[in-house]
């Protein structure tokens, strides 16, 4: 196991809500954000943040940057016992954080902006035009901001993040309007990162090509994370085992009469062939299916995929959800002691 | 380098893009007008005010033509910072800057010094060249301790303005509240405060606009301390020893550090709090 360069204990953060009353207009109470939240960075490893729209991804990110100041729990330098606690300003120095879409405009050129940002952080020009050159804009250096492509204003943000060399980086949404040869670039980049000792936390809602990138996986889901480790971890932790998908000709078997688990399959239908994944393939089914002249065009196993873990994990499933943002019954509001509101 | 130096660094940037913004461009022609051209009209030999008064020192002309500032100067630093962090937010930038290590507080004041030099640095230039004019028409130099005191007073009353609208900008998520807020309160205090100033003389039962009233004069010269616009006039009216409102010169000087304060406090602290 990799070494842990910073993690989260119990990190709590409630965004304030107007709820007024009538003799109270001003009233405000602590609402959604995230709960409880535990969680390590390992040093050189991408752990990707999964959840739906609302789930807590950035706030948990603007947590880790120190954005916003944790209202319980704590931030440590590494792991729980012996590392300490660390100040937001101190965070601020080791995190490098790209929000997930900086809208860069006006006439200050694309230079100047990084240096505005880089004499905060005390970064020297030198090092401002190779991250510039780094993340593909040098030949854009002296272009104004309002002529950039969304793609290139991403590029910026990403040249921002990676100002002051930070020990762990906080990527929302990174490949948001990046083209496909930009992205794949980027991906490129995140590797030569890790290598050099960089931790990554990536939060994005595409999640398969994610999984190409990612070592760990945190599942989130109303503010809570549900399970974090790897992939298999993950899996394992949310009792989903690989399944089997099957493929042939014709009308699809009736799995029920050959054993009782076979219940619960998917099955698609097409005019000439079928397809279905079965929880796990059992002995001798091949067998079987070729006895009964079945015919046969594919056979393999499959990992469970992201989307399935999420739904796993929160109980939903994709034609529940559907584009609705999940609601509050699904899982309830808890206090900072547990107790559910 | 030090946290002042990178304070002052952060906010030469924020000053230089205010000051060859679009919208400067825009203002400038209106402050000369305002502030030079009231300088050149107060300044004829032959000018009669209201009431038969003519201004016959150098400080006197300067002091009527610092409505220019108070019509022309307020109003441009509005308009130069209603955006300074509302805009920033809504872009995302501000997020990014939030992010960095330096301490949000350090951030606060070098906005404040950023918007606050990119328009004092025009109505400066523009108050020398009032002060030259004033020398050619009349014929008279503007003593040192004048020019100290108009000079600051200036920079007082545009930092002042700059405060507020910076306060809106932070509390506002849209740009247009932030204006509107700017600029209505421009408006209660350039346009407005002479009616707050009536209606408080109407309850108090002192006979309102005569100008030979004592009674008047002094709640006039009190409620005057209330608005940034007043005790800017407060303190130049140190220098005009024929003008007596009733206010001593270190009650305008402490209301003129309560309006410094208290505002630049709000806005450090608003700012150390602020969400993305």
């Amino acid at each position: 196991m990799e070494e842990v360069v910073l993690q989260l204990k119990d990190a709590t953060y409630r965004h304030s809500v107007y709820a007024p009353l009538p003799f109270k207009p001003w009233r405000r109470i602590r609402g959604q954000g995230i709960f409880s939240a535990n969680l390590s960075l390992h040093k050189g490893t991408i752990l990707g943040l999964v959840g739906p729209n609302g789930a807590g991804k950035t706030t948990l990110l603007r947590m880790m940057a120190g954005i916003l100041p944790l209202q319980a729990g704590s931030v440590h330098d590494a792991d729980e016992h012996s590392g300490t606690v660390i100040s937001d300003e101190r965070l601020r120095h080791m995190v490098g954080h790209m929000p997930e879409q900086v809208r860069w405009q006006g006439r200050n050129t694309v230079r100047n902006a990084l240096l505005g940002i880089g004499e905060m952080r005390q970064v020297s020009e030198s090092r401002i035009d190779g991250l510039l050159k780094l993340v593909g804009l040098q030949s854009r250096i002296d272009s104004p901001l309002n002529e950039l492509s969304q793609g290139m204003r991403q590029r910026l943000t990403l040249a921002a993040a990676l100002l002051g060399s930070p020990k762990i980086l906080l990527l929302d949404e990174p490949l948001n309007g990046l083209d496909p040869v930009a992205a794949a670039a980027f991906i490129v980049l995140l590797g030569k990162l890790t290598e050099k000792g960089v931790s990554i936390v990536l939060s994005s809602h595409q999640v398969e090509g994610l999984v190409e990138i990612i070592d760990r996986l945190a599942l989130m889901h109303r503010g809570q994370i549900l399970a974090e480790g790897t992939m298999l971890e993950v899996a394992k932790h949310l009792n989903l085992d690989k399944k089997t998908e099957i493929t042939g000709e014709g009308d699809a078997p009736d799995f029920s009469k050959y054993t009782v688990e076979y219940k619960s399959i998917e099955i698609e239908q097409y005019s000439n062939n079928w397809k279905a994944v079965l929880p796990n393939s059992g002995p001798g089914l091949l067998k079987k299916l070729v006895n009964d002249e079945f015919e046969i065009i594919s056979w393999k196993d499959r990992q469970p995929n992201v989307i399935e873990m999420l739904c796993a994990a929160t109980g939903q499933s994709v034609e529940d959800v559907g584009l609705e943002v999940s609601s509050t019954a699904v899982l309830p509001l808890r206090t900072f002691r547990g107790e559910e509101e | 380098m030090s946290d002042f130096s990178r304070i002052m660094l952060f906010a030469k940037r924020l000053m230089q893009e205010r000051l060859f913004s679009t919208r400067m461009y825009i203002m400038l022609p209106i402050l000369l007008l305002f502030i030079p051209g009231m300088a050149w009209g107060f300044s004829d030999p032959n000018i009669i005010l209201p009431g038969g008064h003519q201004p016959d020192t150098a400080m006197e002309v300067l002091f009527y033509a610092s409505l220019g500032v108070v019509f022309g100067a307020t109003m441009c630093a509005v308009l130069l910072s209603y955006d300074s962090v509302s805009r920033e937010r809504a872009s995302g930038v501000l997020e990014l800057r939030l992010a960095q290590p330096m301490p949000r507080s350090h951030q606060a004041i070098a906005m404040i010094l950023g918007s606050w030099r990119a328009i004092l640095i025009p109505t400066w230039i523009l108050l020398v060249l009032s002060v030259l004019i004033v020398r050619y028409r009349i014929g008279e130099w503007l003593s040192i301790i004048d020019c100290l005191v108009y000079f600051s007073s200036t920079a007082l009353i545009l930092l002042w303005y700059v405060l507020f609208t910076l306060l809106a900008s932070s509390y506002t998520r849209e740009q247009g509240t932030a204006i509107s807020f700017g600029i209505g309160l421009w408006f209660l205090f350039t346009f407005l405060w002479a009616l707050v100033t009536t209606m408080v003389a109407y309850a108090s039962g002192v006979s309102i606009g005569q100008e030979n009233d004592a009674a008047w004069i002094m709640l006039e010269g009190g409620l005057d301390l209330l608005s940034p616009n007043g005790v800017y006039h407060h303190l130049l009216e140190t220098r005009l020893p024929q003008i007596d409102r009733g206010v001593a010169v270190w009650q305008s000087w402490a209301m003129a550090l309560a309006w410094t304060i208290l505002p630049s406090w709000l806005f450090v602290r608003r700012m150390e709090k602020i969400l993305p």
